[in-house]
């Protein structure tokens, strides 16, 4: 990764550590609707090549060959997924973009939007046409007004130019655009709760299998990726990720877009490849800053894991950060100084997400709710015997039980408190002492009690 | 009947033969599990846990599965939030005959739930024909509803049940789900952002210090200052951390001095 990449803009947040977001492709013009500058520098070429030249078929096999793997939370090989979704019977195909980002500190989808609506707009459509939809849902947060705006204009454009609409290309394929702006709920982020809301229903999740490419919206074969998957697929139609790192093309697929934030001289959204160091993504953002110390990372959001310095050698890829017991998530990595309890974040972190629970899966419901009590007991400096078995046996209770992807992690900033910090975790279970200053001793919580 | 030793006993040994023979009635549950009927739910109860409150938490999964809305219910849900909506036992009956009567085509009375309020339900009617009764643009109607009242009023909720035919339940539930549908008139709004970065700033014991002062907890509702404390969905640019906001407006608080503002807050509004 080149440092000339970096370019700041100073006063505005979020600034974007690259200039734009464009996974891998032709940069977009500088007004992001503007059609006609974007066909200039290649946009909906690739929609061309896949109607006229591909077929579905040739889609399919070309995004399976490319080896390319979702963005999102599991990445999953894309190719498989969509020819599942292909074959799969029905009455009607759906594309879904899960646009909807839950993480509440993340803004990296809906600057993408913002920046690049065409590319997401092209992958989707190439996306309905692949699998035989006529309908594709971008959902939204209600928040992301300039995203709204900006992709309603870009749709209305492109169907304009007859590039979506109910003549893509003068193909006679129909393929519809409809952004939903959704609100309400941290869960609308887990793609069958998504769905559930798209449908007007109470958001809670759905056992998988059947998946969503055979069982999803309306009970039909949906595809949902997030936009950054969607945005790369024009430019892997186009003949592979130029520009973007020149690594073994069997284990890396593309860039992905990470919010760095916390203690970093300029925090930011970066584009980074798959398979950049944690040391890396900290080096974008222009390292911390000289007074203060690092002291830990949180990798992936609420749900994310908590690492410490050794660490940040682990590659920002699905399988490095599992093996290390984090996850991509939503992108987002924090920055901790030394003035960070790891203990109590961690603790924070599980009522977060037991309070953001849907309440379907029991162990998901109770079991989350007595982690986070665990962790608020040894805040207080009140364990209860050996808090550390009882924390890990629960957790893997929870993630083994787990119906959908919240509750498979978010045990996780728990068990890395006690992986890569137990010492400090140990200093407060059997010296009632926060070496971060944070938590309460004791004394003090008994002397609260009493009064 | 001549008197012949033993048949008796033979009798009676061969009916125990026949029957020991015979196919069995016992089931070996759980090894040989029981043949019921495809939609048999088994025998509905509520449990209790050890300190005797009702495990039940009001999810709605119930109420929805069921195929003849046999199960409705009220309470509080998972975040404590709203009352009970219909307790007394005529209520279910009313309830039973609106559903009966809709799924019979027939016209049903009791369009407006005078015991929630009588509200002017012209508006619902505009805003479902707007949607053409679709069951699935559900959060858009509630939304739209909201929209129009400031909170979703039970009645326009019967409203909905009764003209587009789905169940309450489904209605319910969706309602009590998402963060952004009420039951009350909003007054004065805390809320407060529960993000990475705000977390990490110390925000989730500015939050506790606020839900202490004003007496309530995010999601639970108006506290009886009228002032209820929320969440905020997303932090915006540029915002600093942690971030409390004051009916939209950011506030600019200090971890020390939350609880004497809270407590400011709460006090002026009563007054």
């Amino acid at each position: 990764m080149s440092p000339a990449n970096i370019l700041p803009t100073p006063g505005r947040f979020p600034r974007l550590l690259l200039p734009v977001a464009t996974l891998g492709g032709p940069t977009p013009p500088a007004r992001p609707t503007d059609l006609d500058a974007a066909v200039a520098v290649g946009a909906f070429s690739s929609l061309r090549k896949a109607i006229d030249d591909l077929r579905a078929e040739g889609v399919l096999n070309a995004l399976t060959e490319s080896g390319m793997r979702g963005r999102g939370r599991g990445g999953l090989p894309i190719g498989e997924k969509w020819r599942a979704c292909a074959r799969a019977a029905g009455d009607a195909h759906y594309v879904v973009v899960n646009a909807y980002q839950s993480d509440p500190a993340v803004l990296t989808d809906r600057v993408l939007l913002q920046n690049n609506p065409y590319a997401v707009i092209e992958g989707a459509a190439i996306a309905a046409f692949a699998i035989g939809a006529a309908e594709v849902i971008v959902a939204v947060r209600v928040e992301a007004t300039e995203a709204i705006k900006v992709l309603e204009t870009a749709i209305a454009a492109a169907e304009r130019a007859g590039y979506i609409g109910p003549n893509v290309l003068n193909s006679g394929i129909e393929i519809h655009f409809s952004v939903r702006p959704m609100q309400g709920s941290y869960m609308l982020g887990e793609e069958t709760v998504l769905l559930k809301g798209l449908e007007g229903k109470r958001g809670q999740p759905e056992q998988q299998p059947p998946h969503t490419t055979t069982r999803g919206l309306f009970g039909q074969p949906t595809l949902i990726h997030g936009p950054q998957t969607f945005a790369a697929v024009p430019t892997i139609l186009a003949g592979g990720i130029a520009g973007f790192l020149e690594t073994d093309p069997r284990t890396f697929a593309g860039t992905v877009l990470v919010q760095i934030s916390g203690a970093v001289t300029t925090p930011g959204i970066a584009e980074i490849p798959f398979g950049a160091t944690l040391h890396e993504i900290l080096d974008v953002a222009g390292g911390v800053p000289a007074p203060r110390k690092f002291k830990a990372m949180l990798v992936g959001g609420p749900s994310g894991a908590i690492l410490p310095a050794e660490a940040l050698s682990v590659a920002f890829d699905h399988e490095s950060l599992a093996t290390a017991g984090a996850q991509v998530g939503s992108g987002s990595v924090v920055v901790l100084d030394q003035s960070t309890c790891v203990v109590d974040l961690a603790a924070v972190l599980t009522r977060f997400c037991a309070d953001e629970a849907c309440g379907k899966t029991i162990p998901c419901r109770i079991g989350l709710r007595r982690l986070a009590e665990i962790g608020a007991r040894i805040c207080e400096g009140q364990p209860r015997g050996d808090e550390i078995t009882r924390l890990t046996d629960l957790s893997a209770d929870v993630a083994a039980s787990a119906l959908c992807d919240h509750e498979r992690k978010a045990t996780l900033s728990m068990l890395s408190v006690v992986r890569y910090f137990r010492d400090e975790l140990d200093a407060h279970i059997v010296r009632n002492a926060c070496p971060a200053g944070i938590c309460h001793p004791k004394a003090d919580a008994r002397a609260g009690a009493v009064s | 009947m001549s008197f012949v030793p033993g048949l008796g006993i033979a009798k009676g040994m061969a009916l125990t033969m026949r029957r020991f023979f015979a196919p069995k009635a016992t089931v070996q549950y759980p090894e040989t599990p029981a043949d019921v009927a495809v939609r048999f739910r088994g025998r509905l109860q509520l449990l209790y846990d050890e300190l005797g409150n009702v495990k039940c938490e009001t999810c709605f999964q119930c109420a929805q599965a069921c195929p003849v809305e046999c199960i409705d219910m009220g309470g509080f849900d998972t975040r404590g939030r709203f009352h009970i909506h219909w307790g007394a036992a005529e209520q279910y009956a009313e309830r039973r005959q609106g559903s009966a009567l809709r799924r019979s085509g027939r016209p049903v009375p009791d369009q407006e739930y005078t015991h929630f309020g009588a509200i002017d339900l012209a508006p619902v009617d505009a805003i479902l024909q707007k949607y053409d009764f679709e069951k699935t643009e559900m959060l858009a109607i509630l939304e739209s509803i909201q929209g129009v009242y400031g909170y979703l009023p039970v009645a326009a909720l019967k409203r909905v049940s009764d003209v587009s035919g789905a169940p309450y339940a489904l209605i319910y539930g969706t309602a009590t789900y998402y963060r952004h549908l009420r039951f009350e008139q909003a007054g004065h709004v805390v809320a407060v952002c529960r993000c990475t970065a705000c977390l990490v700033a110390g925000g989730s014991r500015v939050a506790r210090t606020i839900a202490r002062e004003l007496g309530t907890e995010i999601g639970r509702g108006p506290a009886a200052s009228g002032v209820s404390l929320e969440q905020i969905p997303a932090h915006p640019h540029g915002a600093h951390s942690p971030l409390v906001t004051l009916d939209g407006k950011t506030q600019q608080l200090s971890q020390s001095g939350a609880a004497a503002w809270a407590r400011a807050l709460a006090g002026r509004t009563v007054a």
